[in-house]
């Protein structure tokens, strides 16, 4: 592969920045001899729940588990339909058919490539046992009607807040406004450790109660089993590591801001650009943008070394995996759309501003032409 | 003088610590922290170390056992046959399939009782699941031939037995698939949960690979649902400086059991279980069977030796297995052994000393 001048991402360069306190803080996990949940997961957890504004957070491996976890204290199983967005990654779907469930697709706007809400009533049957809107990108999908909807039919809301640590809705951080919210904090994620990591946040006790004992073998104590369970406990090595980086989470999120909004300025008019809908806070996971001529436009941005992306050229109910589920794509225009436009453009906070004006340059001069 | 069970405090002193964090700081330096390259060298290097062709990294030893048996297409409508004197993730892992948890007792070694698992094979039966419970492989040629005799598939509960073999194979050469666990306590551990499966099966490793990485075959392209259950990048690194170093603290550890052996042979209120030559224990947990449990426990604590119980309540007794539909007196022996087994301090880092004391106090308590 050729080198990059701006490469899509460069984690490397943030872990560099916080790198004497990661180590630091790993050493303390390892002098403590705790490895496994303890001190630092509780600690973390906490806060997490604080930053979030639920009651509780629990901490779990990461965010494919903290999804199938929900689902599963949902009873979630074969014979049940979940309903999520098609242009997710494959686990806002696949923790539903992993589950024995079917999982059923509402097309999205393409103002915020989020669940439409007016979509959201036609796809519930009497089968459905969960919704999962998708915070994409980090901008939040329209909870309040889809909340509606689902209160109406008695429907639990779940929410895949995967790329969405930060975003606000309405004042309200995701996570907090469904029955549970579930992240990711995989590396590529705003708030992540040193590999993978998830965490669930939620204001419901039962939930959380139920929820300690799943993630940790289904154990009431160290002999004792409630129930059948699988290990999906946050690693504590991750959760001191996610400590140090939640001091540093709204600085980045303010940088990551501040180079969308130069982005935004600079490309407005000349491709759709992501916007920030009102009352909102875009975290900018992705900087996303809708372009025509798409395999030309990303040939054109290779060649002056910069490395966009696409977040994914294949919309789950295209993919091999989901052959069994009898969708087919011209149930979702819009998604359809989107699948041929989107570009994720590099966006990190240790970029300089010659890699940002390159970046900037390369999609103008691609149009001007 | 204290015997303390938790070695980790001995094994990760400052040097040993900072070698290990000087190749943290390379990997962070390169953020290649999704399977990244020390995940790559972990499976080459156990492979070979097992002697087996693949191995594929997980998130944990009970992810490795889903993985298992999922690999073979074990699921709903199956049944697996295990024992009720393991660690919850054996029945746990069965039940996250969809399969269902068919038990047989044990026998004097704590093992799975080979011969009684002929009379636990229905036409739903799928797989065999022998644990090597503590570290100690059960008679695996007898279970393969009862394998065989019932066309099933063996998987291999290995979680602690890295450094285990029978007849010279290694634990998780003998089945179809095999699941080992790294958690801090296991013979080959890192700093926090980790899992690997182990298999000859070309296709079963390819699908391993897909299914531990959300079935992608490439960053765009999934072809199975999957799940995330990597094994962390970070936690290879530390695995790749322990494997080296597993078998030789294994060596330590059985000379240590032998010498704890020898030490309570003339305590009648003691069962040694049988000791076969041909099976490398890899004692995970070091077991023997007491009389006076509680009243050796409590002395035991007083005089600073840490011991243990591994467990009290078999599986097929928790509230868990209700719905099993088994009772008190299923499975006798296990349920004997429950009431009055002992784990006591073996671990590599212990000293003669420390051994010694540990026997003397025990024959002290049983006056002898």
């Amino acid at each position: 592969m050729t080198q990059m001048t701006v490469p899509y991402v460069a984690l490397g360069l943030r872990a560099r920045r916080v790198k004497r306190e990661l180590m630091a803080a790993i050493e303390r996990v390892i002098d403590s001899g705790m490895y496994i949940l303890g001190p630092d997961v509780a600690e973390f957890e906490t806060r997490f729940a604080a930053y979030c504004g639920t009651r509780y957070a629990v901490g779990v491996a990461d965010g494919t588990s903290a999804l199938i976890l929900v689902l599963r204290s949902l009873g979630v199983g074969p014979g049940d339909e979940v309903i999520t967005a098609p242009n997710s990654f494959a686990a806002s779907a696949s923790s539903a058919a992993l589950l024995g469930a079917t999982p059923r697709f509402v097309d999205v706007r393409r103002e915020d490539m989020n669940m439409d809400p007016a979509l959201l009533e036609a796809a519930i049957t009497p089968r459905t046992k969960a919704i999962v809107p998708v915070h994409l990108t980090g901008a939040p999908a329209d909870m309040e009607p889809i909340l509606k909807v689902a209160e109406r039919h008695g429907i639990a809301v779940v929410e895949d807040a995967a790329q969405s640590v930060g975003t606000t809705y309405n004042g309200r951080r995701t996570g907090s406004m469904g029955y549970a919210g579930c992240f990711s904090l995989h590396p590529l994620k705003n708030l992540h450790g040193i590999g993978d990591a998830g965490v669930i946040t939620t204001s419901d006790e039962r939930l959380y109660r139920w929820l300690l004992k799943a993630r940790n073998h289904g154990l009431r104590n160290r002999d004792e089993v409630e129930f059948w369970s699988t290990n999906s406990r946050l690693d504590t090595l991750q959760a001191a590591v996610l400590n140090v980086m939640l001091d540093h989470l709204d600085g980045w999120i303010a940088e990551r801001r501040a180079i969308a909004a130069e982005y935004g300025a600079a490309l407005a008019g000349v491709v759709g650009v992501p916007r920030e809908t009102p009352g909102s806070l875009h975290t900018y996971q992705t900087f996303m943008i809708h372009a025509e001529n798409r395999p030309a436009l990303l040939e054109h941005l290779k060649a002056r070394g910069v490395d966009a992306k696409v977040h994914y050229p294949l919309a789950i109910p295209m993919q091999d995996a989901a052959r069994g589920l009898d969708v087919k794509m011209d149930d979702f225009p819009v998604t359809r759309w989107l699948v041929d436009r989107i570009v994720s453009l590099p966006l990190y906070a240790e970029m300089t501003a010659a890699q940002r004006a390159t970046v900037i340059d390369g999609v103008r001069s691609f149009y001007r032409r | 003088m204290k015997v303390p069970y938790n070695y980790l405090d001995r094994q990760f002193d400052a040097a040993e610590t900072e070698a290990i964090l000087d190749k943290l700081r390379l990997l962070v330096q390169t953020g290649e922290f999704t399977i990244g390259p020390p995940v790559l060298e972990f499976e080459r290097r156990l492979s070979a170390m097992i002697g087996v062709r693949h191995v594929v990294g997980t998130n944990t030893g009970t992810d490795a056992l889903i993985l298992a048996l999922k690999a073979l297409g074990i699921g709903p409508g199956d049944e697996v046959i295990t024992q009720v004197n393991t660690f919850y993730a054996t029945v746990g892992a069965i039940v996250a399939v969809g399969a269902r948890p068919v038990f047989v007792d044990v026998d004097d070694q704590y093992a799975i009782d080979a011969t009684k698992i002929d009379a636990a094979v229905t036409p739903r039966t799928k797989a065999l699941l022998p644990v090597y419970w503590g570290g100690l492989p059960p008679d695996m040629p007898a279970i393969m031939a009862a394998a065989r005799r019932h066309r099933l598939y063996v998987v291999e509960d290995a979680c602690p037995a890295v450094g285990a073999a029978y007849d010279g194979v290694a634990a998780g050469a003998f089945g179809h698939t095999a699941g080992f666990s790294m958690h801090p306590l296991k013979p080959l551990h890192v700093w926090g949960d980790g899992g690997a499966v182990a298999t000859n099966d070309d296709k079963a490793a390819e699908w391993l690979s897909l299914y531990r990485n959300h079935g992608m075959v490439n960053r765009d392209e999934i072809a199975i649902w999957g799940v995330n259950q990597r094994l962390q990048t970070v936690q290879a690194v530390v695995a790749n400086h322990i494997l080296d170093k597993v078998n030789p603290w294994v060596d330590r550890r059985i000379a240590i059991a032998e010498r704890i052996d020898a030490g309570l042979s003339d305590v009648l209120e003691i069962i040694v279980p049988p000791r076969p030559k041909n099976r490398r224990n890899a004692y995970q947990l070091y077991m023997v069977r007491v009389q006076r449990r509680p009243e050796l426990l409590r002395y035991l604590a007083g005089e600073g030796v840490e011991a243990k119980v591994h467990y009290p309540i078999p599986l097929h007794l928790q509230e868990a297995a209700r719905e099993l539909k088994y009772g008190r007196g299923d499975f006798p022996v296990a349920e004997a052994q429950a009431a009055d087994i002992v784990t006591l301090p073996g671990h590599q880092f212990l000293t003669d000393a420390e051994v010694d004391y540990m026997i003397d106090r025990i024959r002290r308590f049983y006056r002898r």
